[in-house]
């Protein structure tokens, strides 16, 4: 009796076995599914349009190729691989820029910044030609480097702010280009 | 190590001593709660940056072939929307003759239920978007959410919009 007495601590002790166990998976469950964008993808930034998600289509994981509209009416073209954008545009941190609107210069050229922030990576400026030009040389350099078995998703990331006049250009583009199909991306809004 | 003592003690210990080793049991006891500090850190960490990375996509297939090669659709199943620059939305159905019924001004919450509604009553339903190149990006979004959401055929494509149709929605109020 008084040997059992003895081991009693003061206090209350809480044995927390089980809550380290369903923490445990938690942490493992949340680990396993999160996924972290590529902090190159988000050197030009853009605040997407809202949509409620109604055929539950994901981003796809890689071989993307994407246009960020920006609300100074600016194409910006990216793909997410970097010996691709080497073979490309001649440096793996490349970057095309297409201003559709040839009256007027694009944010880039004229105050060297992208919104309010300067961009680390070499910009190729292209007219109409040469930006249909890349869109087929990008798909054509992943294709001949996967031996036909990669092709590249399009994925348009356009501001809100932007004029539909700077999409209705892009996608002239890329019918012009024979890829007639492509994704809207947004962010997900709850009805 | 203070918890893990006890089993290294040798026999020849004084009473005292082994009195005090008896509130000890066998075994090791280890200290949980920096360890749950540290995974409930980490548990908050993952949570908050999965719920903030969910971009989702929104599929648009362009019909194939060039300008030149036009469908031929009758023109009674045809139905307008036309969009503004200041982001009115217009409805005009196509007449059979050719020409079209007057623009109704439609509001982007009831857009859903009337073109259900003009789908019900015409199950071939044709919509073609002309859009104003000065409208919002954003718009054009909320109008193909909508159109995605409906219960209908999404039978939609875009078209250019000309000079034309920007004097039909001037002239039904900008």
């Amino acid at each position: 009796m008084g040997k059992s007495r003895s081991t009693k601590k003061p206090g209350i002790n809480i044995d927390m076995t089980p809550l380290v166990d369903v923490i445990m998976l938690l942490l493992t469950f949340f680990m396993l599914t999160a996924t972290f964008k590529a902090a190159e993808s988000e050197i030009v930034e853009v605040t997407l349009p809202k949509s409620v998600n109604t055929d539950s289509t994901k981003l796809p994981d890689q071989d993307i190729m994407t246009f960020t509209l920006t609300p100074a009416g600016d194409v910006w073209v990216d793909v997410d691989n970097y010996e691709v954008r080497n073979e490309v545009f001649g440096d793996q941190f490349g970057i095309g820029l297409y201003h559709p609107d040839s009256t007027s210069k694009s944010e880039f050229e004229l105050t060297g910044k992208v919104g309010d922030k300067a961009l680390n990576r070499s910009v190729v400026l292209l007219n109409k030609e040469e930006f249909e030009k890349i869109i087929n040389d990008l798909r054509l350099a992943l294709k001949n480097m996967s031996d036909n078995k990669r092709d590249y998703r399009i994925v348009i990331k356009g501001d809100q702010e932007t004029n539909y006049g700077v999409v209705e250009d892009l996608m002239a583009s890329l019918k012009a280009t024979s890829n007639t199909r492509f994704a809207l991306v947004t962010d997900l809004k709850s009805d | 190590m203070a918890g893990g003592g006890g089993f290294e003690a040798p026999e020849a210990f004084n009473k005292r001593q082994k009195k005090y080793q008896k509130g000890k049991k066998l075994g090791v006891r280890i200290d949980m709660t920096p360890m749950v500090d540290v995974i409930m850190l980490l548990l908050t960490f993952f949570m908050l940056t999965t719920t903030l990375a969910t971009p989702q996509v929104m599929q648009i297939n362009l019909p194939k072939g060039e300008e030149q090669d036009k469908v031929k659709v009758d023109a009674s199943n045809v139905l307008y929307v036309r969009v503004s620059d200041k982001g009115n939305i217009y409805f005009s159905h196509g007449k059979a003759d050719g020409t079209e019924m007057p623009p109704e001004n439609i509001n982007l919450t009831n857009l859903r239920k009337e073109l259900e509604a003009r789908h019900a009553a015409n199950p071939n339903l044709l919509m073609l978007l002309k859009f104003d190149r000065g409208m919002n990006y954003n718009l054009m979004v909320d109008i193909l959410d909508e159109i995605n959401r409906a219960k209908i055929d999404k039978r939609y494509t875009f078209m250019k919009m000309e000079d034309t149709d920007k004097e039909i929605v001037r002239l039904a109020g900008g």
